[in-house]
């Protein structure tokens, strides 16, 4: 059976999933996304829809960052949106969720819209600093403002089936006569919109504006010459970036059913993505996702077995993850830098090749 | 006027601390390429340091050139051991992973010195102030100012009359042809975090001298400093000065006279102001002041 199949028709080319390995991989994954909820624990439930959030906002940074290769040090201000804006919506005028998402996504891509002229003229770390002075920007306008968004006391995060109608935690959805738990259901939503994303971005990265991004990524001024408009491309990831930036900032809030504007709209929200998407492996759509999962569960496993060493069983929680984060995302950039990507390419190479070297 | 020259010369104070910063970014940026987004720790790391040498009883000045020198060996040795490999990668990889070094030197620094607050000490009296133009000035903010002008001075006949300096001019327009022309290129990087390991601690030292103190979220001023390397531009020594004073002054004049004028929306505005300054002025000119425009070439 040949590893690779030929592609010897243009249909084979168009194909999403080119052979059965991926065909299988997919249903494996996504058979243990669907069952995952029914035998994990409340802690497990709720690691696996953080993780689903992370995916979301990091296929947005991925577009952005890994596929048109413009350095943002702003998602969380795109995150921050996004929150504020199911929070209030969600909160003051009881819209239901499915309403709140293209809101969201529409508001967070306004302002990234807002950005792409700097975008056009500035580049690598012009443009990560002036995207960082976003994040102040919209952190200072949110806190501006306090009788519409609770300014530093915060605003809880209600998620609504319909118009003020019952929260998803009280909705009267069964599953083999169980009434299913509000974290399950929140699970399951985010699992859809999660696998959305992930679809739209694979697709994306094949269509002509993809390779366009490509193309500005490895070198602008190339692309420009070969007739790629340069500017459309990077107006349309940085709108493409920000709007589900947004959409993973509503599910942050609905997730975290309260939000301040400290946590969720700084430094460390924005870095905390690109230390994602750097582990998963720069410019692949897997590596988004791998990267999320891996963040969420070593962040849990760094959380329980650091603690037990001398020195660091003194940090508080939040600075043994920082910590551990900090030095998994530098070994990897000096080790490997595709990250969990890279790791699974050489696997992958080495058995492909087998039982040759090369 | 009164108001005005008060708070000309606090900026001016400030804006001096904002460009030993901003030199810092400079020094490193021209010899590596890299933008050390750990400036902020070693800033940190310098305050603290220093309070531990006096407190410890080290006569003061001779505590300030250890600290100096002990925090450029810091910075000396994040470039061997995690910068030297990463030579040749793209600016943006680097730029994640002196972030992630930021992050470990702040758990360090708390391990050491823990999160508590503390005070600088200053060979002259804290309070003591300086009549200039019917202005009153902190002795304080005349040492940062008389010492700004100093590192101004020694980078100029550093860069102009000394071998390294011009090795490091040399380094900084092009790395190849300079280790190709003999001049040992390993050593001008080491240099460079030295000395910029340095001037952060002089920053540290003259930040922990204000009216704030000296804690844990001290690195904060790294993030706050980056408008004036950007409005100088990312290359040059002199635009880092120029945009840490005017920064300095800037920020001041806005909290005396924008702030009020914008109601509740100016609660802490200028502390986002230089920010809003940086990215109209980038409109402009996108890359700063001083800083050289690049060629694009395919």
């Amino acid at each position: 059976m040949p590893t690779k199949p030929l592609s010897v028709r243009y249909e084979d080319d168009l194909r999403l999933l080119s052979s059965r390995w991926r065909q299988l991989g997919v249903v494996v994954v996504l058979a243990f996304a669907l069952l995952f909820p029914l035998r994990a624990s409340d802690l497990w439930l709720t690691l696996g829809s953080e993780a689903l959030v992370l995916v979301v906002g990091a296929v947005g940074l991925m577009i952005l960052t890994g596929f048109t290769g413009q350095i943002s040090l702003g998602h969380s201000a795109f995150i921050g949106i996004g929150g504020y804006a199911a929070a209030i919506l969600g909160g003051t005028y009881g819209v239901p969720f499915w309403l709140i998402l293209p809101v969201a996504a529409l508001l967070s891509a306004a302002v990234g819209l807002a950005v792409g002229p700097f975008a056009l003229r500035l580049r690598g770390l012009y443009l990560a600093i002036v995207t960082l002075g976003l994040v102040f920007l919209v952190a200072h306008v949110l806190r501006s403002f306090p009788e519409v968004t609770g300014g530093l006391s915060g605003l809880a995060v209600p998620m609504l089936w319909w118009l003020d109608g019952p929260t998803v935690s009280s909705s009267p959805f069964e599953l083999l006569g169980t009434p299913l738990s509000s974290a399950i259901q929140k699970y399951y939503i985010f699992l859809v919109l999660a696998l959305v994303s992930v679809l739209f971005a694979t697709n994306l990265r094949r269509s002509h504006t993809g390779r366009a991004m490509a193309a500005v990524r490895d070198r602008d001024v190339a692309a420009a010459v070969m007739g790629v408009d340069v500017a459309r491309t990077k107006y349309v990831a940085f709108g493409i970036s920000s709007a589900l930036a947004g959409v993973a900032g509503a599910m942050f809030g609905w997730e975290s059913q309260f939000l301040t504007i400290d946590a969720t709209v700084n430094l460390v929200i924005s870095i905390e993505y690109i230390a994602i998407i750097v582990i998963g492996g720069i410019g692949t759509v897997v590596g988004a996702v791998l990267g999320s999962v891996a963040f969420v569960v070593l962040g849990q496993l760094a959380d329980a077995f650091l603690g037990e060493l001398p020195l660091l069983s003194e940090l508080s929680s939040s600075q043994r993850r920082n910590t551990f984060q900090a030095i998994l995302v530098a070994v990897f950039l000096i080790v490997e830098p595709f990250g969990l990507y890279g790791i699974w390419l050489r696997i992958k190479f080495y058995f492909m090749a087998w039982p040759f070297r090369y | 006027m009164q108001t005005f020259l008060q708070l000309f010369f606090s900026g001016l104070a400030l804006g001096s601390i904002y460009a030993l910063v901003a030199l810092g970014f400079v020094v490193i940026y021209r010899a590596s390429q890299v933008f050390n987004f750990a400036h902020g720790e070693f800033v940190m790391l310098g305050a603290f340091l220093m309070i531990s040498l006096v407190q410890g009883g080290m006569w003061w000045l001779l505590a300030l050139l250890v600290t100096m020198a002990v925090t450029g060996s810091v910075g000396m040795g994040v470039e061997r051991v995690v910068l030297r490999p990463m030579i040749g990668r793209p600016v943006f990889v680097t730029v994640i992973v002196t972030i992630f070094v930021g992050a470990l030197m702040r758990v360090a620094i708390n391990l050491i010195w823990g999160v508590g607050e503390r005070g600088m000490p200053t060979p002259w009296d804290t309070t003591a102030m300086v009549e200039i133009l019917g202005a009153r000035v902190l002795y304080n903010s005349v040492a940062a100012i008389g010492a700004t002008g100093l590192v101004l001075l020694g980078f100029y006949l550093l860069f102009q009359r000394s071998r390294i300096g011009v090795g490091m001019r040399a380094t900084a327009s092009d790395q190849e042809v300079a280790l190709g022309l003999g001049i040992p290129v390993g050593r001008v990087f080491a240099f460079s975090w030295f000395l910029a390991g340095a001037l952060a601690a002089l920053a540290g030292i003259f930040l922990g001298m204000f009216p704030r103190i000296v804690d844990g979220n001290m690195w904060l001023i790294a993030l706050a400093a980056f408008p004036a390397v950007l409005i100088g531009g990312l290359e040059s020594p002199l635009g880092a000065v120029i945009g840490g004073l005017v920064l300095g002054v800037v920020q001041l004049l806005a909290q005396g006279y924008v702030n009020p004028l914008l109601g509740e929306f100016g609660n802490n505005f200028h502390r986002v102001f230089p920010y809003v300054i940086m990215i109209a002025f980038l409109m402009v000119r996108p890359y700063g002041l001083f800083g050289t425009r690049e060629v694009e070439r395919v």
